[in-house]
C-alpha cells in the first residue's frame, strides 16, 4: 500500500473522529447553530434594522409575558438589554448603557440591578445570549417586535390600558438606533424611557399579575 | 448523459441543499464554501465568519476555529478543491457567467493581461484575504471581511431587503460594501471563475489540500499533442499538461471530457 493512502486515510479518520469529538463533546453544533446560524448576522448583511418606536400588547404568538418581567412590573418600568459576545453592534452600545442608567457590569455578566431613572425605579436586566439561562434566553424571540432576530436588542415593557385591563405593554429597538452619535442614542433612549415611565404612572394602580 | 451536465446537476442539487433553511432546517454545521449565513434561506453556518468569530478582538474562541476547520479538512483530503467546481453556489454563479467571461477573454487587451507574468502571483491575494481580512483584522479591529464581503450582499443583503421592505436601513459599511459587490459582478463577467482564482478565502483554505488529497487530477504526458485545449478550457487558467495537484484545479473535469487523446483522468491517492 502506498505511503500516501496510508497517510490520506489516517487523516480521514483523525479529522472525522475530532470532529465528533467537537460535535458530542465539546458542543459545537450546538453553538455554531444557536450562535451563528439562528442570529441574523447584522454585519453580514451591512443593514441595521429600523427602529420603529411603537409600543404594542403583542408578543410573538401572543405568548404570555415571562415570570421575571411581570413581576419586576411591580416595582416600575423593566429595561432588558439582549446581546452577545461577538457583536459589533453591541459594543457600540455597551458604554452607552452603562452610562444611561450609571451602572458597571461585564459585557458576559448575568446582571441585573434596579435602577432610577427620572426617580422612578427601572428594572435593568442585561441577558448576553451566549452566557444566560434558558428562562432569559426565551424571551429574546417573545419581544422581537418586528422579528429582526438580531442584536443587539433593547427591550422596554412598562404598563398599558388595554379594553379595560392593564397589561404589560412594550416597544424594541434594534441596533444602534439608525442614529450617527452616541448623544443621539442615549436621547433616543431617554425619550423611550420617559414615555414608558409616564405610561406606567398612568396605569400602575390597576395592574395585578396574574 | 453528458458528464458537465451531471456537475452541473449536481451544483444544482447541491444549492438547494444549501438553502433548505427556505423550509426551516438551520443546522449547526458550516459550509464547506463561501455561502452566508445571513441568507433566509440558509441552512449552515459560513466557515469563514465561524473563523472570525474564533478570534474577534483577541477573545479566543478555539471551537470555533477547529470546527470549520475540521469541515474543510475534511473535504479536503478527500476530494480537494472539488467542492469549488462541484458543490459552491458560488461556482455555480460564475459558471452562469463563464460565457460572457470567455467572449472577454477573446478580447486583445484581455489576452495581453492573461499573458501578464504576475497574473500567477495575483492568485496569492486570497491567502491574503484570509489571513489579513479573516484573521488579522477581525484578532485586531473586527469584523472586516464580514461587513464588505459580496457574497454575504448578494445572498444576505438583498433577499433580506425585498423579503422586508422598509424593515431595514443601510449601516456605515454598506456603501464600500456596494461599491466591492459592483466590482465583484464586474469581475466575474470578465474573469472567468475570476473570484475563485483570486479573492476566495475559502478557496485558499481550501488548494493547499489538493496537494494531498484522496481525489485529483492525472495527466498523461506521453502521448501529449500539446494542443493546449486543456488549458484554454480550464476555468481556472491552468497550465493543464503542466499542472501536478495545482492548488487552483477544482476538480471540474472540463480538462478530462475535452481532451482529444483521452491522456487526462481522475485519480484516486
Amino acid at each position: 500500500m502506498k505511503k500516501s493512502f496510508v497517510f490520506q486515510i489516517t487523516a480521514v479518520l483523525l479529522v472525522s473522529g475530532l470532529f465528533l469529538g467537537m460535535v458530542f463533546a465539546a458542543h459545537a453544533y450546538d453553538e455554531t447553530q444557536a450562535r451563528i446560524v439562528e442570529v441574523l448576522c447584522l454585519s453580514c448583511i451591512k443593514l441595521e434594522p429600523k427602529t420603529i418606536r411603537e409600543f404594542t400588547f403583542k408578543t410573538e404568538n401572543n405568548a404570555p409575558h415571562p415570570y421575571f418581567v411581570t413581576e419586576n412590573l411591580i416595582k416600575g418600568p423593566v429595561f432588558l438589554d439582549y446581546s452577545e459576545d461577538v457583536c459589533a453592534g453591541c459594543e457600540v452600545m455597551y458604554p452607552i448603557i452603562k452610562q444611561l442608567f450609571n451602572i458597571e457590569f461585564g459585557k458576559q455578566d448575568m446582571f441585573s440591578a434596579t435602577v432610577t431613572f427620572n426617580h422612578v425605579n427601572i428594572t435593568f436586566i442585561s441577558i448576553n445570549l451566549d452566557h444566560t439561562t434558558d428562562v432569559l434566553e426565551n424571551s429574546f424571540p417573545l419581544y422581537d417586535k418586528d422579528e429582526i432576530g438580531g442584536l443587539p436588542m433593547f427591550t422596554i415593557v412598562t404598563l398599558g390600558y388595554d379594553h379595560g385591563t392593564v397589561r404589560p405593554y412594550y416597544t424594541t429597538l434594534y441596533g444602534t438606533l439608525n442614529v450617527p452619535t452616541d448623544a443621539d442614542r442615549t436621547a433616543i433612549l431617554q425619550e423611550v424611557l420617559k414615555e414608558s415611565i409616564e405610561m406606567y404612572q398612568q396605569n400602575k394602580a390597576g395592574y395585578h399579575p396574574d | 448523459m453528458k458528464f458537465q451536465l451531471k456537475r452541473l446537476y449536481f451544483q444544482i442539487i447541491l444549492f438547494f441543499t444549501a438553502n433548505l433553511g427556505a423550509v426551516g432546517l438551520k443546522t449547526g454545521f458550516c459550509y464547506p464554501f463561501l455561502y452566508c449565513q445571513a441568507c433566509p434561506a440558509a441552512t449552515s453556518a459560513c466557515p469563514i465568519r465561524a473563523l472570525e468569530d474564533s478570534v474577534y478582538k483577541q477573545s479566543f474562541e478555539w471551537r470555533f476555529l477547529v470546527y470549520p476547520l475540521l469541515i474543510i479538512g475534511f473535504f479536503g483530503i478527500t476530494t480537494g478543491r472539488a467542492i469549488c467546481g462541484w458543490a459552491c453556489p458560488i461556482g455555480l454563479l460564475q459558471r452562469g457567467t463563464s460565457r460572457v467571461a470567455r467572449k472577454v477573454k477573446k478580447h486583445p487587451i484581455a489576452q495581453k493581461l492573461g499573458k501578464y507574468r504576475g497574473e500567477k502571483y495575483l492568485r496569492y491575494t486570497k491567502y491574503i484575504m484570509l489571513i489579513g481580512f479573516v484573521f488579522l483584522t477581525s484578532l485586531l479591529i473586527g469584523f472586516i471581511f464580514t461587513d464588505i464581503c459580496p457574497v454575504g450582499m448578494l445572498v444576505g443583503t438583498f433577499p433580506i431587503l425585498i423579503l422586508n421592505p422598509g424593515k431595514f436601513v443601510p449601516n456605515y459599511f454598506f456603501p464600500v460594501a456596494l461599491v466591492i459587490f459592483i466590482l465583484f459582478i464586474v469581475l466575474i463577467f470578465s474573469i472567468e471563475r475570476g473570484w475563485c482564482r483570486y479573492f476566495c478565502p475559502v478557496g485558499a483554505l481550501l488548494g493547499p489540500f489538493n496537494k494531498v488529497s484522496m481525489l485529483h487530477m492525472e495527466v498523461n504526458t506521453e502521448g501529449c499533442l500539446h494542443c493546449n485545449v486543456c488549458s484554454y478550457i480550464c476555468p481556472m487558467g491552468i497550465d493543464v499538461p503542466n499542472m501536478h495537484r495545482d492548488p487552483e484545479c477544482i476538480l471540474c473535469g472540463k480538462c478530462v471530457t475535452t481532451c482529444p487523446e483521452k491522456l487526462i483522468r481522475y485519480a484516486r491517492a
